[in-house]
């Protein structure tokens, strides 16, 4: 009896979201499809190729630029993050650990910067880029990333440390361990969970971003993977769909395979950041 | 001495304040300076003028354009977006065969570049080989082919549209964080005096739900005002300029025309209006704090 309920709810919960569901899968298939047909077919608007042309892939590759992009995207992803957590952690440690003068002010900076999108500030941040030299340089766009992940990284470990006693470090001082050593061994571990979900968060982000990217670097060899798609379209009077979507797929699937296996971890940290 | 940098919180917070303070601060007070100066193309000042930037903004009718359909895009998105995300987090908070399963196909958006989304999306709507266009006339919806990126009515739209689809998974992780607030013995005892589904949901879901909606309102307002890809690497604001948000017109203003005096003075504006917005969620999220 109960069983069958379930399987009442089950129908019509699947039958409900199957709009939504359509949707959101959409573009993924029009992605793979367009991906793998034959040159000749790309413009006929079926959906089934005469035949799978998984060499589409291997062409793509040289003829999208798509190594060095994708070199410069796990470049401009990885050291941004990297950046940000190392100067993130300290805060938010301070942040769960003690109460002192300006703690207030210092969150409330932190929601304000939170909420500042890099598209208000980019005609500044351009020129600060061109002072510091840093025009068409991959390491400008890791500058600004790190920079503005550095908000919402303190918010989203605070929001985490907070939940790890305290009682646990001071027995290990208690114990004759210094400091020190209490961090490294008791509260670090216990925090790398949140540490990684927030990386992926910095990391994602930075993958995916758009408008910096689009103007502070200017030539093929210093172009993310969202700028070099985006150049293969853009003011082009021909467009080799296949390939584009052939990249464009590539691109996608490592991150949203991760996003999928660690999805109810990064949701989780997601409404931390959020709400409280 | 180890001892008296972990305990000086100063210390620890230092380097990530002073990163993300500079990389705000100096930006903003370029912005200042340009937007009150006259700034020839190649960005050299030449003398003090006052506010007249942002007169010469007011006064452009594409600002006053892009200033209304920015309007239209934030309200339709949000509202969009609220509307069928709180069912649709109802119904993933219900518990069925496969529910992780849906819930990782609706939180999918999220992790894919608004940029790649938008691209596939464009060549999906293209008129004569798009595959949205194939699909619609295969199912009987459509008899000839739309352009939907070539014409003004369709295309803000659909872009509208996909504003909806890629907000609805920051909305429905909101709700779901607030569904899961809701302590099932309310539902219970409503059930045992009586109450059908929609006073239930009228009674009891949407009150307790209010100030998650409140900060999905506020925070989503934030993003979808800010929000270039998609309309950029869909449109570029085109066919004559029938799609240009604010942020796609400060894009052209400072970046295509080279009127850096106006676009700086708009971004001015647009940080004003912004810290309002921020303003009222922090007065939110503290309300929902204290209770």
């Amino acid at each position: 009896m109960k069983l069958t309920r379930k399987w009442k709810r089950t129908i019509v919960s699947w039958a409900l979201l199957s709009p939504l569901i359509v949707l959101v899968l959409f573009p993924f298939a029009v992605m793979f499809f367009t991906a793998v047909k034959p040159p000749g077919e790309v413009l006929q608007p079926t959906w089934w190729p005469s035949e799978f042309v998984w060499s589409n892939f291997v062409t793509m590759w040289d003829a999208t630029n798509f190594g060095r992009a994708l070199w410069n995207s796990v470049y401009v992803a990885f050291l941004s993050t990297a950046i940000a957590l190392v100067v993130s952690i300290p805060a938010a440690y301070a942040m769960s650990r003690f109460r002192f003068a300006g703690q207030g002010f210092f969150r409330q900076f932190l929601l304000v910067s939170q909420m500042l999108s890099p598209i208000v500030l980019v005609i500044g941040l351009f020129r600060l880029v061109v002072w510091l030299g840093l025009l068409d340089n991959v390491n400008s766009v890791v500058f600004v990333y790190a920079a503005f992940a550095v908000a919402f990284s303190v918010w989203m470990l605070q929001s985490y440390f907070s939940t790890i006693p305290k009682d646990l470090e001071e027995a290990a001082w208690i114990e004759g361990a210094s400091p020190w050593q209490a961090l490294v061994t008791v509260f670090l571990p216990l925090a790398l969970p949140a540490m990684t979900v927030t990386a992926l968060f910095a990391f994602i982000n930075a993958w995916n971003e758009f408008v910096i990217a689009l103007t502070m670097l200017r030539s093929q060899d210093s172009y993310t993977l969202p700028i070099q798609v985006f150049s293969l379209v853009a003011g082009r009077y021909t467009v080799e769909w296949h390939h584009v979507m052939a990249a464009a797929f590539v691109a996608t699937l490592p991150v949203a395979l991760v996003f999928a296996w660690l999805q109810r971890y990064l949701v989780r940290g997601l409404a931390l950041g959020a709400v409280k | 001495m180890n001892r008296s940098i972990l305990v000086n919180p100063y210390v620890l917070i230092a380097p990530g304040f002073l990163l993300a303070a500079f990389i705000i601060l100096w930006p903003l007070y370029e912005l200042g300076t340009i937007a009150t100066h006259e700034v020839n193309r190649f960005g050299q000042l030449r003398g003090f003028s006052g506010l007249d930037n942002f007169m010469s903004v007011i006064r452009d009718p594409e600002f006053l354009g892009a200033l209304g359909r920015t309007g239209i895009w934030t309200l339709a998105i949000v509202g969009g977006a609220i509307v069928i995300g709180l069912p649709v987090a109802m119904i993933l908070n219900e518990d069925f065969y496969g529910r992780s399963v849906a819930r990782v196909i609706v939180m999918l958006p999220w992790a894919v570049s608004l940029t790649m989304t938008a691209i596939v999306w464009r060549w999906a709507l293209n008129g004569e080989s798009g595959m949205l266009n194939s699909g619609l006339r295969a199912v009987g919806v459509l008899d000839a082919n739309v352009q939907w990126l070539a014409q003004a009515a369709t295309a803000f739209p659909v872009q509208i549209m996909i504003g909806i689809l890629v907000t609805l998974p920051f909305a429905i992780t909101i709700f779901l964080g607030g569904l899961s607030s809701i302590p099932d013995d309310l539902y219970e005892a409503a059930k045992l005096e009586g109450a059908n589904g929609w006073q239930i949901f009228r009674e009891i879901t949407l009150p307790l739900l209010k100030p998650f909606i409140n900060i999905a309102v506020v925070m989503n307002t934030i993003y979808v005002f800010n929000s270039f890809p998609i309309i950029w690497a869909t449109t570029q604001g085109g066919p004559a300029n029938s799609t240009d948000i604010l942020v796609t017109y400060l894009y052209k203003l400072g970046f295509r025309f080279g009127r850096l005096g106006d676009a700086s003075a708009l971004s001015i504006m647009m940080f004003a209006l912004l810290l309002l917005f921020t303003i009222i969620y922090v007065r939110l999220a503290m309300r929902g704090e204290r209770s």
